[in-house]
């Protein structure tokens, strides 16, 4: 009785699910709506309308801000998760401060510091011309997180933790929320709505737009560097 | 096309298909070698030697003209950082005791084939 109960159930929710699913456009038809609609206004008046001259850019931050401010969460719980895991799994795990097993080459140390300004312009070029080409906040801090990695490599855990301590670090990690948040709320003092780009003055928008990309930027190079140092963690 | 366009043509065509071979042969050296140490060798001269020559084939068809300030500025990053990331590998594998492969040792299980 009641396994016939849940078939007749789920009959119940299939049929007009799949009855949806056979109406559906066909996969990569030009007819479904995603081109119809939405590409066609990204393309038409995005330049104009998103504050960004790269369409890319202009739907990642502006159309789809939503979904990037979840994005930017995610990130910034995975490198939350790391530290927790890894600082759960022992009780006095402390991290090893005699510096790596092999002595650093000179070679090395050598080649990192003299490209090291020219990796942190490259970063910093990618995340301030990801309006107008590609690029953005999250590849320059990608480029930034694996200069600061390159960094600890030559200079040592130590001195590089010193260098950026504890505390606005961990603010740091947060910034792609952190930025979000902010320029949600500017957005909603302009127009009522969280973020509210479409009808934010392009002036201002392309500032938020900015603002948003390097606190993406940030977060993203410091939460790379952060997994990197925490997994250098030994029990 | 004058005499001085065809030999620049046939010099950048020449640089080219070189880095390309390169590019080939290093692959291969990468998929085929023995063991560790040869694998990084073949895997560098991808980039300096095959990498290097089709830029600099690239520069000259491009003739007098700012890209090509470009193309040699990639061409120095490339020669920079391609043999120092073998040099690191290789250093760090060395250092904490891989044993390079040879044929009187008859290791890593390669010479079978």
């Amino acid at each position: 009785m009641k396994r016939a109960l849940v078939i007749a159930l789920l009959a119940a929710v299939a049929m007009p699910l799949l009855l949806a699913a056979a109406r559906m456009p066909r996969f990569g038809s030009v007819e479904q709506p995603a081109y119809t609609h939405v590409a066609r206004r990204y393309l038409e008046r995005g330049a104009e309308e998103a504050g960004a001259e790269n369409i890319v850019t202009g739907v990642i931050l502006n159309y789809r801000g939503f979904d990037t401010n979840g994005e930017v969460t995610v990130i910034f719980t995975a490198c939350a998760a790391v530290a927790a895991v890894l600082a759960c799994s022992g009780e006095g795990r402390r991290p090893v401060r005699a510096g790596t097993p092999v002595a650093l080459s000179p070679v090395v140390r050598y080649v990192v510091r003299l490209l090291a300004p020219f990796i942190a312009l490259f970063a910093f070029y990618v995340v301030v011309f990801g309006e107008v080409s590609p690029g953005g906040g999250f590849q320059g801090g990608t480029v930034f997180g694996a200069l600061i990695i390159v960094t600890t490599v030559v200079v040592g855990r130590d001195e590089a933790e010193r260098l950026s301590p504890e505390r606005p670090r961990l603010w740091l990690q947060a910034a792609g929320p952190l930025s979000f948040l902010a320029v949600g709320t500017v957005g909603a003092l302009l127009t009522g709505w969280y973020l509210g780009f479409p009808h934010v003055p392009r002036a201002i928008a392309a500032s938020m737009l900015m603002a948003l990309e390097f606190g993406i930027g940030v977060g993203g190079a410091m939460v790379l560097a952060g997994i990197f140092w925490r997994l250098g963690d030994e029990a | 096309m004058s005499l001085f366009e065809a030999i620049r043509n046939a010099a950048a065509v020449v640089l080219v298909c070189t880095g390309s071979f390169f590019f080939l042969v290093g692959t291969l050296g990468l998929i085929r070698f023995p063991d560790f140490y040869s694998r990084t060798h073949g895997a560098t001269k991808c980039d300096t030697v095959g990498a290097g020559s089709i830029l600099l084939g690239l520069a000259l068809l491009r003739g007098l003209h700012a890209d090509v300030l470009k193309i040699l500025a990639i061409i120095s990053l490339v020669l920079l950082t391609s043999p120092t990331a073998g040099h690191a590998l290789a250093r760090a594998a060395y250092r904490t005791g891989l044993r390079p492969w040879t044929r009187l040792v008859g290791g890593g299980g390669g010479d079978a084939d």
